[in-house]
């Protein structure tokens, strides 16, 4: 062992015998020397080269390196690491629809699965490498050697470490002289292994400590809840440079200064209708509510208007117009079951006997307005229904009122059997 | 490698004797009588009968030609970059791309039919059909009669030219070795490259694209040639393997020329893979009318268990079989990954071809088998004749000793 | 056998290494332009103006970032201009690296050697230039986060199924691995110019780089077989980039742009136009650095050989394409052709083919293979035909789309054409250090093909 293996040319006592290396010139000589090592028995040895060389893995008897295994394993991990993330992110945590294709679209996938493949194997490989060869390793004794620096430049080195079991001063040393190296060398090794300076913990503990601060900002930013507005860096659009209403403008382009602009001649302000008429507003000149009819009534109006009814307002007010559509029905359901709350019941365009004169008193005009721009609760529907389908369903309305409390002289003859039979 | 061979063994291993004959004899009988026992059960046999081995002996054709092309690649890229790996399986492929007269003769009743207007196989042959829509009456400038018998005329021409140039050549080698031979192969190649491209593309353009004369893919030929090119590194891995067990190419044909045919017969299931997913990406993504009904089609009824089939056979599984290293040097699983790869090759085409007979799912005919092994069994009769003719190797080769030292990495 | 003689003379390449050089003056050779004290004055030059040009490009992007991406040509119908058109030639450029460190490596081309170290620098160099644009691309720079799968506060995720996010995944993972791949070339190479180091700055630095190698057989045993995965990964992964980009385009519905050879096409394209710029970054450097024993006469002409090899895969992607187009009989896909050739790019097009498939053609002689003139003059031909090649793909299509109404012609501004000459900056800034301070060739690997380094008793 190693203190068997005392060299003469120890320079003091802190130095103990690495190991013996051997120097050849040339390829040849180096993997004959490796052949005679190998066969001797030895374990712990090495050869070194600048450059890898043909056949040496078999001079040397180096078993195949598992690092391929671990690409596999690391290859693997980045093709179901790809996969779960597509899945989980597109088709189960946020699934939205790209032009017709399905959630789980696996060919589109195909691409990211496989280069996160390629990735994790690639950094699998180069950290084995490292790993499994032990680099960095920023010291070793055969650096010592002034010998081995050519061991990156042009010549070959056979080292035999003084821990093999079988290392013997003179034995060892005769082998290696049997193999006619150009050189015989002993490595030596410092027995202490120098502190590292005292300034290298505290950048180390400092460093450390310096890696908590974005993790304990991120951390922060996720669950501190603040009244403040947030910081905008970049103001993307949430401030734009604008003048607001009823403020001076220092714009020199108006010559007023006023920020609110007249309106130009020959233009129609929002909202506005050049063309109205009792057709399109239900109100006269005047601007009272007309309570004639701007279109011929005829059975083709009246029917349109039953129909448009049926689509627009009967969800709400019903069939018969008393306010009790299926929506209002669903929503009593609800209501009565707790389920809702703020429910407003739409109106009953026939009202109750008593009050169906008061209705039926609203001029036509005004039901048209309704209509157009809703009232309470009740949207309005200028924008879906046109004019003259809006003025069928006040003729149909009017017909449901008159319909819902009929004097019987009014009903006609033929229907009068039908409805005593009921 | 144990020991050099001596000229005598050399001779020994690279020369076929009375038992090819033998084979050759009784597989071409085989051939015949499958081809012409079909044929005969096409015309009695019942309604659309003809149409069914019009296919299927189309399929069939198409495995063998695209095989014997990757054999005429294998040799011109091995000109054109001077391989030496190569040289000691260069003899087979030579041999394998002798099979283009024989090719030409198989396609003379298809071309027959096409020319006396039978619409059986190609539906462009039918002028009504072309003159059915805007975008094939686009094309009968190109799809006719006429212009497909010169095309196939032009193909065969440039094939059957440059296969001759190479096998006779580097046969005249095996007597004189004579290194002005090689030199003279490496100027032509590229030359021959070329030609061979553009044929290859515009042969898969016509034998197996234009069966939907609707559809288009630019990639058709790129993929076609892939085929061409797996299909070839298979078979001559299995022609090299039986000559070995029967005694020949033994010591010339090594556990590290096997290495190198699994590399590139991995490298093209991998190219294959690349190709065909590129072409059924692009189409699936855009989803355009006009190309997205092909797959629709192929996927159609049970058309989708054969692409779940090919997806699976032809790239996953090969590709996880072949990765290792030790699965290439080892004879028996290489030979089982090249049989089943000729084998999902045969599907891949059956593929392409048959939903166009059988839109709405798979029908196997008896024709499928008959006539894939009739032609088969002709091809490889023919094949042996040839191999009698000469040397299985080319032994004067100046890279000869050098294929025999070649070592992998 | 007797022909050897006579295979020598017809047959056989020169030697790879020439001037008679053993390891010691191969090494010599490489590492004594990063030891030596005296920088050549052309270099102080070329460097110069490169950071010059990439001061130009900082402000651009300053400009850009500042203002807003209305600084660019891009607009309806354009909306996609130089900056994809820049990214996909640098991404291009790029390739050859790779294909010379991975793929002819697994073919067995000994001649990679010589340029491998070389084109591997330019590939993360070009990929540094290329993800430059897209990244400036998306306009508001400080949410490039978005692009990656980042749990945020607006509970979203990246849309994997959009070929431009399949990019972002292609383009890191190509720029990790190519660096990792180079890296670990390097190691050995630094350990050399560490064991030779006069100076302890020198040998403080290139030490820490080298990681202690110190070229054990067992090392070199792992060190081999990773390298040999990864030039196995690489392969397959240079397609994949270059074919994803190709998605960008051919995924869509666009006429010219969805065509199913795009992706093969846009990586013989690649490597067309990176091995174009190998050589015209070699052939000045090999020349400035007295590197003509390593990087020989043969190495260039292989090289040529690949261009032409590659520009008539592209050549030969071109008429299919026009073939196609006629063929589908699809009048949209027809005038689109037509429209390249002989509408208002018509120019930019025979730019395109007359760089890419006729100027290569004069490689198909010897003489002009191995002349250098001829072979700058083409190499950079086919550099402009590659983009123009991008330009052309990019512009034509989106200028004449479906609508006549919205057809529109595309002309770039200053800020482009500043932001792309500046990208050379940026690119030429990189590759200049690193001809200056990083050993230029793989020292170990060109041993490694050299005679002596083969065991004659095997």
């Amino acid at each position: 062992m190693n203190h068997d293996a005392t060299p003469s040319n120890t320079r003091s006592h802190d130095w103990k015998v690495h190991g013996y290396v051997a120097e050849y010139g040339d390829v040849d000589s180096l993997i004959h020397a490796c052949e005679k090592v190998r066969d001797a028995g030895y374990t712990k040895w090495d050869a070194h080269s600048p450059f890898p060389v043909h056949g040496i893995d078999d001079a040397m008897g180096i078993k195949p390196t598992i690092l391929p295994w671990i690409v596999l394993g690391g290859g693997l991990t980045g093709l179901l690491t790809a996969f779960v993330l597509q899945w989980w992110t597109n088709a189960i945590d946020y699934p939205f629809l790209i032009s017709g294709k399905p959630m789980m679209s696996i060919p589109a996938w195909i691409p990211v699965c496989f280069e996160l493949t390629v990735l994790l194997s690639a950094i699998s490989a180069f950290l084995s490498v490292l790993v499994l060869n032990v680099l960095p390793a920023l010291y070793h004794p055969l650096f010592n050697l002034e010998r081995f620096k050519r061991a990156t430049d042009d010549k070959f080195f056979v080292s035999i470490e003084a821990a093999d079991p079988l290392f013997h001063e003179t034995n060892t040393k005769s082998l290696l002289a049997s193999t006619h190296p150009a050189a015989l060398e002993t490595c030596m090794e410092e027995t202490k292994q120098a502190k590292l300076p005292i300034a290298f913990h505290y950048v180390g503990a400092l460093a450390t400590l310096l890696t908590f601060i974005p993790l304990a900002l991120i951390y922060k930013a996720r669950f501190a809840k603040s009244d403040a507005p947030r910081v905008h860096i970049v103001w993307d659009m949430d401030w734009q440079p604008k003048y607001k209403t009823q403020k001076q403008a220092k714009f020199t382009g108006f010559a007023d200064h006023r920020t609110m602009r007249q309106q130009i001649p020959g233009t129609v302000a929002w909202g506005d209708d050049p063309d109205a008429s009792p057709l399109t507003t239900g109100k006269d000149a005047a601007g009272n509510w007309i309570n004639n009819f701007p279109l011929q009534v005829d059975a083709q109006l009246m029917a349109r208007g039953e129909e448009r009814f049926g689509i627009y307002c009967a969800p709400c007010h019903g069939l018969d117009g008393a306010g009790t559509g299926t929506v209002a029905r669903r929503a009593e359901q609800l209501l009565a079951a707790n389920k809702a709350q703020g429910w407003t019941r739409p109106a009953s365009l026939v009202g109750t006997l008593e009050d169906a004169r008061l209705r039926r008193d609203t001029p036509n005009g005004e039901l048209f307005n309704t209509i157009t721009n809703g009232k309470n609760t009740m949207q309005g529907y200028g924008g879906q229904i046109t004019p003259k389908d809006r003025w069928a369903i006040v003729l149909y309305v009017r017909a449901l009122q008159r319909a819902k409390f009929l004097p019987d002289a009014d009903v006609p003859p033929e229907l009068k059997d039908k409805l005593a039979g009921k | 490698m144990a020991h050099a061979l001596t000229a005598d063994e050399l001779r020994q291993q690279t020369t076929l004797g009375e038992d090819a004959s033998s084979w050759s004899n009784r597989l071409l009988g085989i051939g015949l009588l499958l081809l012409l026992g079909s044929a005969a059960y096409a015309f009695t046999g019942p309604e659309g009968s003809w149409r069914q081995f019009l296919f299927s002996y189309h399929i069939a054709f198409c495995f063998f030609l695209s095989m014997t092309l990757g054999a005429l690649w294998f040799v011109t890229i091995h000109h054109l970059v001077g391989a030496k790996w190569s040289t000691s399986v260069r003899r087979v492929a030579e041999l394998t791309m002798g099979s283009f007269p024989l090719l030409l003769v198989l396609f003379l009743p298809t071309l027959f039919s096409v020319m006396k207007g039978d619409d059986g196989l190609f539906p462009w042959v039918s002028h009504e059909r072309m003159e059915s829509s805007h975008l094939l009456h686009g094309k009968i400038g190109y799809l006719n009669p006429t212009f497909f018998l010169i095309r196939v005329a032009l193909y065969f021409a440039v094939w059957i030219g440059f296969a001759r140039f190479f096998a006779a050549n580097s046969r005249a080698q095996d007597l004189n070795g004579d290194v002005m031979l090689t030199a003279k192969m490496r100027k032509l190649a590229p030359v021959a490259i070329i030609l061979f491209a553009l044929t290859t593309t515009f042969a898969a353009f016509d034998f197996l694209m234009s069966l939907e004369p609707e559809w288009f893919s630019t990639i058709f030929g790129v993929y076609f040639f892939a085929g061409c090119a797996l299909s070839f590194f298979c078979s001559t891995i299995v022609i090299t393997m039986l000559a070995q067990e029967k005694g020949r190419l033994q010591g010339i044909v090594t556990a590290e020329h096997y290495h190198d045919l699994g590399k590139w017969t991995f490298a093209f299931v991998f190219f294959w893979g690349y190709i065909a997913f590129s072409q059924f990406m692009l189409i699936w993504y855009a989803n355009l009318p006009e190309e997205t009904f092909w797959f629709r089609d192929r996927f159609e009824g049970s058309w989708i268990s054969i692409a779940v089939f090919i997806l699976l056979g032809h790239l996953l599984i090969p590709f996880g079989g072949l990765v290792s290293r030790h699965v290439k040097r080892n004879r028996a699983a290489l030979a089982f990954w090249a049989v089943t790869l000729l084998l999902m090759h045969w599907v891949d085409l059956y593929w392409i071809a048959m939903p166009v007979l059988h839109e709405k799912g798979v029908e196997f005919h008896l024709f499928d088998v008959s006539l894939l092994v009739g032609i088969g069994a002709m091809f490889a009769g023919l094949w042996l004749k040839r191999a009698q003719g000469g040397l299985l190797a080319p032994v004067k080769d100046p890279y000869f000793e050098a294929s025999l030292r070649f070592k992998n990495m | 056998m007797t022909s050897s003689t006579t295979t020598q003379n017809v047959l056989e390449q020169p030697p790879l290494v020439q001037g008679g050089l053993d390891f010691a003056g191969v090494t010599q050779t490489v590492v004594g332009v990063v030891e030596s004290k005296e920088t050549p004055k052309i270099w102080f030059a070329l460097f110069g103006v490169s950071v010059i040009l990439l001061l130009m490009l900082l402000g651009m992007i300053g400009h850009l970032i500042w203002t807003g991406v209305g600084v660019w040509g891009n607009n309806v119908p354009v909306a996609w201009g130089w900056p994809i058109v820049n990214f996909v030639f640098w991404v291009g450029i790029g390739h050859a690296g790779t294909l010379i460190s991975a793929i002819l490596f697994l073919f067995r081309q000994g001649w990679r050697t010589g340029i491998n170290r070389f084109a591997e620098a330019m590939t993360i160099f070009a990929v540094i230039c290329a993800g430059l644009f897209p990244g400036i691309h998306i306009g508001r720079v400080w949410l490039a986060y978005w692009l990656f799968p980042i749990p945020n506060q607006m509970a979203m995720w990246p849309q994997f199924r959009s070929p431009l996010l399949w990019d972002v995944f292609a383009v890191s993972t190509y720029f990790t691995v190519s660096a990792m791949f180079w890296y670990l070339g390097l190691v050995p190479d630094l350990a050399t110019i560490r064991d030779r180091a006069t100076t302890p700055i020198r040998k403080l630095i290139y030490g820490l780089l080298a990681l202690g190698w110190r070229g054990s057989a067992r090392q070199w045993h792992r060190y081999e077989r990773a390298y040999l995965i990864l030039a196995a990964l690489s392969t397959p992964l240079v397609l994949s980039v270059h074919s994803v980009v190709s998605f960008d385009f051919a995924v869509s519905q666009i006429p010219g742009w969805h065509t199913t050879i795009f992706p093969p096409y846009f990586v013989a394209g690649a490597i067309f136009s990176g091995f174009a710029m190998v050589v015209t970054l070699a052939v000045p450097a090999r020349a400035l650095f007295n590197m003509k024993n390593l990087i020989t006469d043969r190495h260039l002409e292989s090289m040529n050989k690949v261009i032409l090899a590659t520009g008539m895969m592209v050549g030969y992607a071109y008429s299919i394409e026009f073939f196609i187009a006629w063929y589908s009989g699809n009048a949209l896909e027809r005038f689109t052709f037509i429209n390249r050739a002989f509408g208002w790019y018509a120019w930019a097009y025979w730019i395109m083919v007359s760089c890419n498939v006729l100027a290569p053609q004069v490689f198909w002689f010897k003489k002009m293979r191995t002349n250098i003139p001829v072979m700058m003059v083409v190499a950079i031909l086919v550099n402009v035909g590659m983009w123009f090649e991008r330009f052309v793909i990019v512009i034509t299509s989106l200028s004449r789309d479906y609508l006549p109404s919205s057809w529109g012609y595309f002309s770039p501004t200053g800020v482009d054409i500043a932001m792309f000459i500046g990208s050379f900056g940026l690119f030429f800034t990189l590759f200049l250090l690193f001809l200056r301070f990083l050993p230029m060739v793989a020292v170990a690997e060109v041993k490694n093909v050299m005679d002596q380094a083969h065991p004659s008793h095997h």
